[in-house]
Parts: structure tokens; sequence; C-alpha cells
């Protein structure tokens, strides 16, 4: 303890970060009595009141949370990750809603646990505390054992359950776990290789062909600068090539009504029946709010119930309606200064435990920042990610609260050696 | 590399955090270009979308197959119904405003004065109509056209009040066959809750017991939907350019085994006053002609208005004569005499009867057992098997029970389809019946502490004690007499599309062996020939001139000092099988007397006979 804890309380409490989420928490109150204040019920049956409680709720959960020390963090990761485990276990095999099909809850009465939003947490401290000891390296292909091991888990249970969208989210965690356990910029592109080589082989046309060429081309450049060991050299080469002929073989071997079903999942216009039902109320509720918005309340569209929807997913198509562009820009720079305070913590500190945490939360925020807006304006496919502070939602509230907990306690804990 | 010193460690680090914030702006920027794309330069366009053209989705209901009887006679169609319902999103969104669209509904009056609709039923409308916003919320059913034209006239005072057309079930011949038809109705909470309806959705009208459940899937059809554009008042003004819709699927029409002109006379024939059931079957195929069970219930009551329904629905429930049990497949009695062609069967095959073979007590109106003395109907004197059968003498099968012993006994009745498995009819319901051994008998009795005793083998030998279906037992006498297998008892002759081309034909499938030595089929035909043909067989009321119809009777008893359960199983022609038919008349007296009759109506009918006029 060199440097005095309440000596230096500038460095200890950001302010600008507590009042970002704030605000941002604000907002999403906000919107979701905008988006269902049509319904008369008492107010502590409504949306925004009950949004307010698991905000308030979190709220006091997150100030438990900073008084937590590091050490105490580090040493409770492998039972905290096994406790998930089970947990995601228990909801897959024993119990789950029988009638969705889906198992994604445990129900115990006063409440709705959703174990892989615990699993979120979980994993993510598991993943930088072994990180934070075993940097990775692609010159030792033996440091990923561990890493991928401690991973494949979760994620096979959470994509059983299936939930597709969230068991991304643990890709995102160790992609930039990676990041900053020592890979380069360079290694975090050949990874990343092979899934843009699906994405441009997919498509027949020259635009597409010429884009696959360039991308190989920067495959191999990327690899002669690297000098990595051969065997890693053919298997980066050899992965993107087959991506990219595997993935249109494949596609051919499909039946008419399985491409289709893929093509809906990617592009959802194409069947307007469908999600791309949702989709185009979306596109026209934020279209036609045009760069000022019609004002608050003022939603026809989302007041109107087009968007089944509109307080959970599709939250932010209520924001493009009613606040317009420049509401939309405003939120987006409330969350981009929230990320650079996030992200501006771990530089405060040489314990890479810490560098860690804090960059994957702010992955999990920004997975879900990017995916949940893009998938209101049409440029992903629809998966049921919500937006943190803005949609509606007792779980997801609490697992944001938690990580803005996580990361205020890694600014306030954190020593410097 | 957290090795390398902390300078250059701290320097990558900032390096790294400065990607991750880069990558964030590059990322944020593709998403305000894109909403720079829609919210400025693509702004009229989806302005004008949003102000004039509000899309919605309608969901076209496919319409519900129908049934016909073998000859292609309409037994259920459709009937078009309107529905006067509220539209959510055509309500005035200011509270005042909806209450006085609220107070003019309430207002409206027929040609009498008389308020058509109840302030409860608008009310609770209204109540669901801020959460349920996607569909029509209905509060007047079935309405007519003279009240359906007096909402259109006023509708410009109404907005969010629209009329639905809806399809009901119609079942012309009433309660004909009722049980065999089922009926439908919305799905329930509990339905909702099983796998079996994971496709389903509140607010479905689901086929419920006999063949409207059992081909509940093939009846529906697939829904189709479309995407309409619908002004500000909620009004459609047409379909969305360049959407195709999907069209709906009808659903695929009955043909069913029933021969209605059968079922008519086998209704007729059994009062709605009694309980009782009625099966009549072909055993070449396991085609079910006819089946009826009493009392009977309308199934065009769960098609009527909620306050009909309710009270016609409570009438069916809470009617201690039980009219909603199918008794034809769930009733389960004890099988009485019937029963003896089994014992005989096993005896025969197994070489200890024969028609040579005499018992050497004689039947003096009873038998010694033990320290019992067990009864019979009458005295008989000295028989053979097939005398015995014809007077359905009990003596005699109590010494054969007991030379023969049960588990043989209980062997032969499984290879013609008794038993606890059910024989897997198309509509559910369908219940086992129960050949007691040692075994299940001690099981079933553990709690009353009774034990198996040789002594039971007496009553078990002459049918009582047993538990078998109607179905099961008409099964029994079918197969025994054609001695080629037990077919799986069916309603569902083909499936239709609605242009009339067939989808599916139920091919006839052996479930039970059904075999039996050449001699012991021939001795047995003899016997169940003579309870009919000869003149002191107790079937003889069941004769039909010119064919040769072999049956069985039975009285089964249930318990003391009511009468017995009237059970007659009979079969023809006997030289090639056509149709076997088995009769119970619940606590009515004798088989040959009261269930006899009933089984020569439905065999004169199938056989074209009448009687001459006395």
């Amino acid at each position: 303890m060199s440097t005095g804890r309440f000596l230096d309380k500038s460095l200890k409490f950001d302010w600008v970060f507590m009042i970002v989420t704030l605000a941002l928490m604000t907002s999403g109150v906000v919107l979701v009595y905008s988006a269902t204040s049509n319904e008369d019920v008492v107010f502590y049956e409504s949306f925004w009141f009950k949004q307010i409680v698991y905000f308030c709720s979190g709220i006091l959960l997150a100030a438990g949370i900073v008084f937590l020390k590091i050490h105490w963090l580090k040493r409770i990761t492998v039972p905290f990750y096994a406790v998930a485990l089970i947990l995601l276990c228990v909801v897959l095999f024993f119990a789950g809603d029988v009638v969705k099909g889906a198992g994604r809850w445990i129900d115990l009465g006063f409440l709705k646990l959703q174990p892989s939003e615990f699993a979120k947490i979980a994993y993510l401290l598991t993943i930088s505390y072994w990180l934070s000891k075993h940097p990775v390296s692609l010159f030792k292909i033996k440091s990923f054992a561990m890493p991928f091991v401690l991973f494949i888990v979760p994620f096979a249970l959470v994509l059983k359950q299936p939930d597709l969208s969230t068991a991304l989210v643990f890709i995102a965690v160790t992609y930039v776990g990676f990041f900053f356990a020592g890979l380069t910029l360079t290694d975090m592109f050949l990874l990343a290789s092979p899934v843009f080589s699906v994405l441009f082989s997919h498509s027949q046309t020259m635009a597409f062909q010429i884009l696959w060429g360039l991308l190989i081309c920067a495959v191999v450049f990327a690899l002669v600068r690297r000098r990595l060991p051969k065997v890693l050299t053919v298997v980066f080469l050899a992965a993107n090539i087959l991506a990219g002929y595997a993935s249109s073989m494949a596609w051919n071997m499909l039946e008419p009504h399985q491409q289709k079903r893929v093509n809906t999942f990617l592009d959802p216009m194409s069947d307007p029946l469908g999600d791309g039902y949702q989709v185009l109320q979306s596109l026209t509720a934020i279209g036609s709010g045009g760069l000022t918005g019609k004002g608050f309340g003022n939603g026809t569209q989302t007041n109107l119930a087009f968007l089944p929807e509109e307080h959970t997913d599709f939250i932010f198509s209520v924001l493009g309606e009613q606040f317009g562009f420049a509401g939309c820009a405003f939120i987006l720079l409330l969350y981009a200064i929230f990320l650079w305070r996030a992200s501006s913590i771990c530089k405060l500190y040489s314990d890479p435990f810490i560098t860690l945490v804090t960059m994957g939360a702010c992955t999990i925020f920004l997975f879900h920042i990017i995916v949940n807006i893009a998938m209101t304006v049409g440029l992903m496919p629809v998966t049921g990610l919500p937006l943190p502070f803005l949609s509606y939602g007792g779980s997801f509230a609490l697992t944001c609260m938690v990580l803005v907990g996580g990361l205020m306690c890694m600014r306030y804990q954190g020593q410097r050696e | 590399m957290y090795s390398a010193n902390e300078n250059g460690e701290s320097q990558t680090k900032s390096w790294n955090v400065l990607v991750f914030m880069g990558a964030v702006i590059l990322f944020f920027t593709i998403l305000l270009v894109r909403l720079y794309s829609l919210q400025y330069t693509h702004y009229d366009e989806n302005m004008q979308r949003s102000e004039n053209n509000r899309i919605r989705k309608v969901e076209l209901v496919a319409e519900r197959g129908y049934i016909y009887d073998r000859n292609g006679v309409m037994l259920v169609r459709n009937r078009p119904s309107y529905q006067i319902a509220l539209s959510a999103m055509g309500l005035p969104r200011k509270k005042a405003d909806r209450d006085s669209v609220f107070n003019r509904l309430l207002r409206i009056t027929d040609k009498d004065g008389v308020r058509i609709f109840d302030s409860l039923s608008v009310d609770t409308a209204f109540q669901r109509s801020r959460w349920i916003k996607n569909r029509p919320i209905r509060f007047y059913e079935d309405a007519s056209t003279e009240q359906v034209a007096l909402i259109e006239e006023h509708s410009s005072e109404l907005p969010g009040v629209i009329t639905v057309i809806e399809s009901r079930r119609e079942y012309p011949y009433g309660t004909l066959a009722s049980h065999v038809l089922g009926y439908t109705s919305e799905i329930s909470e509990e339905q909702l809750k099983l796998p079996e309806y994971e496709n389903y959705s509140q607010g479905d009208r689901i086929g419920q017991k006999g063949l409207e459940q059992g081909y509940d899937q093939e009846f529906r059809g697939k829904n189709g939907v479309k995407l309409v554009e619908v002004n500000a008042s909620g009004r459609e003004i047409g379909v969305v350019d360049g959407v195709e819709g999907m069209a709906p699927v009808p659903g695929l029409h009955l043909v069913s085994t029933i021969d209605l002109k059968l079922q008519k006379v086998a209704e007729e024939a059994i009062p709605d006053s009694a309980k009782g059931a009625l099966v009549a079957i072909d055993p070449r195929n396991g085609e079910i002609l006819a089946m009826v069970s009493s009392p009977r219930l309308d199934p065009n009551i769960f098609s009527l208005k909620r306050k009909e329904r309710n009270k016609g629905w409570a009438q069916v429930a809470l009617d201690a004569m039980h009219p909603l049990t199918n008794r034809a497949i769930s009733g389960t009695y004890t099988p009485a005499s019937v029963f003896k062609l089994v014992t005989a069967g096993a005896g025969l095959e197994n070489g200890i009867l024969s028609e040579s073979k005499y018992y050497s007590k004689p039947c003096t109106g009873g038998y010694q057992y033990g320290s019992r003395y067990q009864k019979c109907w009458g005295t008989h004197g000295n028989l053979n098997v097939v005398h015995a059968i014809r007077l359905s003498c009990d003596v005699f099968f109590y010494q054969a029970g007991l030379d023969i012993d049960m588990a043989r006994i209980n062997e032969f009745g499984r290879r013609y389809g008794l038993g606890e498995n059910p024989l897997g009819i198309d509509i559910p319901g369908e219940k086992g019946g129960w050949l007691p051994d040692s075994a299940s008998f001690n099981a079933k009795n553990k709690r009353l502490g009774w034990r198996w005793a040789r002594g039971l083998i007496l009553n078990l030998s002459i049918g009582q004690g047993q538990l078998v279906t109607p179905l099961q037992q008409a099964v029994l006498v079918g197969s025994l007499a054609t001695n080629k297998g037990v077919y799986k008892p069916h309603l569902m002759k083909e499936l239709r599309k609605s242009d009339g081309t067939v989808v599916k034909r139920f091919e006839p499938e052996i479930i039970r062996p059904g075999n039996m030595k050449p001699e012991t089929h021939r001795v047995l035909m003899a016997a169940m020939d003579s309870v009919v043909n000869h003149p002191g067989g107790t079937g003889k009321r069941g004769a039909v001139p010119g064919i040769r119809v072999g049956a069985k009777t039975g009285s089964g008893e249930w318990k003391k000092g009511e009468k017995t359960h009237a059970w007659y199983a009979a079969v023809a022609p006997l030289d090639n099988p056509e149709i076997a038919v088995a009769v119970i008349m619940e606590a009515a007296g004798g088989g040959g007397a009261v269930s006899g009759p009933i089984a020569r109506k439905v065999l004169m009918a199938y056989f074209g006979k009448e009687d001459e006029p006395k």
C-alpha cells in the first residue's frame, strides 16, 4: 500500500464514469416508460417502475462489490466457475421452460435465475485469472490449451440451450482476452481471418471474390511478417482457403429450404412475414424519427404497439423514433464515454488481472451494444441480445450493474506495486 | 511478456486499449452512418410509411377438414360464424374516447329495444385490449346477420370495433356417433403446457376426444399469413406491395370407416336413457362400422355462444350418467359368459376338451368345490362343450377351468386381443382390460390383503372377474370367427385433400396372432352357431333369417341385487365373417333377451333384411 487509498480520491473515484452510467440508466427508464406508457396499470406494476426497482437493487449490489478485495476475487474464481457450470447443467438437464422448448431459466419462485448471465461473469473472472498468470503466444501453442478448455465447456452448454447470441459473448470475451494477454494485432487478424473468409466467399459476386483474394494476400503477408512456426503457418493458410471453399461447398449441399432459413437469419428482410416483420417495423420507426425525432411520447409506431418487443430488444427503435438522429447519437456518445472511462482503468495498474477483467467487461458491453443496435437498424440478424441499461429486463440489468460494480471495484481496490 | 520492463509493458497496454477504443469508434461510426441514412436520406419515405401506411400481420386461419362416412356422406362440416371483437390498435388512445366507445356499444339495441351486449363481457374485452394488441378480442360470439349489419352501420362511431368471420364446427346429425367424432373447443391452459401441443397457441380451437382429437394435426392444415396496410382507424386498405402472403393450406378431409346407415340403426336401437355401448367391426381388416356409447352428447353445443356453451357443458360434465365417456372403448366390464368361448377355445386347443368329452359331474344346478357351493343359472344335465356354450352352463366350465388352468386360458384370450394392452384404436381414450392371474391378482389386491386361490378359477372360467372393453369383445368374436389374426381396429379409412386426392389410406395391420387349430375353430363355430340357431340356444333372439349368425350371450354380475349387465357378441356370416357386433347394456338384465335384439337390428340392416310386418 504505497499509495494511501484515501489520499488519492480523484484516482479512486471516477465521477465521469458514474454520471454517464446514471445518465444511461435514466434514459433507459424514460424509454421504457415511453414505450409502455399506454398500458394503464397501477404504477408499481408498470414496466418503468419495475425497471427502476431493478436498477436500484443493481446499484446496491454494485456498491457492495466495490468493497471486495481483488485478491478475494482471484481466490473465488474457481468455485464461482464451478457453480456457474453446475447451474448451466441444471437448467439444461433438469429445469427449463418445457413449453418453449429452450431451457434458459431456473424458476426460484420469487425470481427467475438465468444461469447464462451468471456464467458470463464467472467466465470473465476465470479466464482473466488464468490469462493473467499464463500469457498466451502463437509461438507456444500449448499456452492455448487451458484457456480453450475453460472456454469450451460453458460455451457448449450455453449453445445447447440453445442461446447462440449469448454463446457468442463468450467468444468475444475470449478473443479480446487473448489480445490483452500477449497476442499482437497481426495475431488477432490471423485468428479472425477464417471468419472473414467464410463471409467473403459466401457470396459469389465479383466484388466479394476480389475481397476474398485480397484477404488471402493479407493473410500471407501477415504470416510472412510474423514468422510463425511452420505448422501454424500452414494451418492458418489452410483454414482460410478451406473455410472459403468448404463454406460454398457446404452451402451447395444444403436443401433449398435450409438455404432459405440461413438467408433469413442473415438477412431478416428476405422474410418479411417472419423476423423481417419486426425489423421492417423497427426501420420504419427509426427512419420516421428524422433528425430530431417526433418528441417524447409521440412515437406513433411504437406507441401503437406495432413492435411486439419494443421495450426489450427493440428499445433502440423507440429512441430512434422519439428522439431522432440526435438522440441516437447522444446515446452512442454516452456509450463511447462509458467504454472510454471503463477501459482507461486498466492503464492505472500493472496487475494483468485488472486489465483483463476491465477489458473483458468492456467487451461484454460493447458486444451487446453493437449486436443489438445493428439488429434494430437491419444490419445484423435478429438475435435477441438486450441493450445495456436501456432494455427492460431484470436479469440483464443486474448483470450490467454487477459489471459496473466490478469496474469500480477494480479502480478502487487496485494497487500500484 | 509481463516480465518485460514496466515501461514497455504499460506502453503495449496503452496501445492495446487504444486499438480497442479505435474499434469502438469504428463500429459506432458504421451505426451512425446507417442511422443517418435511415433518418435523413430516407426520412421522407419512412415518415410516409409511418404516417399513412401502417403495416400489420394478419393470420389467415386454415379451414378445418371435414369428416365423411365410408360412403361419402358428410358427418362434420364447418359453418361461418360472425364474431364481434375489439381491435386494440383501432381503439382511440385517450381514455375518455375509449369510454365513449364503450358506452355507445352498450347503448346498441335490437329492434325490440333489448341491449345486445352485456356490460360485463364488453368491459372484460376493453380490459384485455390494454395488453393484447396483435389479435382481435372477441366479446360477442355467433352474431346474427342483423347484429353484424347493425355494427357495420355504426362503424364510424365505433372505432376499434370489428366483425371477424370464423368458421365453427357443425355436426348435422347431432348426437349421432358423437363419441366417435369428438368435438372442438378452445385449447385449454393445461393442454398448452403439454409437449404435443407445442405448435399451438392460446385461442386455437382444437379437437377434443374422438376423431377430432385423434386427427387434429391432419384436420388443422396450416395457417397462412399476410401483411396488410391499415389506415389510421385500423381498417384494412390493402396488401403491402411486393410482399407475398402465405396462403393457408386447408386441412385434410377424413373418410371414416363408419357406415352412416348402420350407425343410425344402432343409435336408434339403444335409447339415450340407457347406459350402454355397441361396436360393429369388420374383422377382416379392423374397420369399425358403427360405434355407439349411450348416453350421448351433442357436440354442437361446443360451437355455440359462450353462455349456452357453458350451460351445455355444465350439463354433460355434471351428469351422473357420464355422457362424456366413450363406453365403447373406455368402459371396462366383466366379460361374463362371452368369455366361455375363450375358456372353451383354450381347452380345445390344449386337448383337454373335445366334442366327445363329458364331465363326470352333470349340472344339477350347482357345483361343490371344497366347502363352497357354486351355483349355475339353471339345471343342464350332462353336456359336451358345444352344448355347454349353447346353454351357457356354468358347472361345465367350472370343471373345465380347473382342468385347463388360468395361464392357458389367458394365453388364448390374449391371442385374440383381450388383456391389459389397448388395441390401439386411432381415437384417444382407449383403455385396456385385465386378465387376472395369480401374480396380477395379488398385486392388484395387495392393499385388501386378498390372495390368489385356486377357487378363483371357478369364477374366472365363466368370465366373472376379468375386464374387457366392448371394443375388445367385438374384436374377440370377430377374430375367433375369421381365425386369420386380429386386425388393428380403426376409424380412419382415408385422408383426402380438399380436391379429393387421397393422401393416406389406413393399411390393415395384424396386432395379435389370432390363430388356432382348425379343429378348435370348427368346434367353436359349431357352438356359436348353435347359440343362435338351435331352438334351445341362449342367443336365439339374435337370429337373422337367411344368414348364419354366430354369437354368445353374457350376463355380467356387478353388484348384488342389481340387474346384470347384458352382453351380446355376434359375428356373421359364420362361414365367411364380414361383421362382428358387441353390445352391452348396463344393468339391463340377461344378455340374450336385452342385447340380442339390438345386435340383431344392426345385423339385419347390414345384410339389407327387413322384418316382415307382424
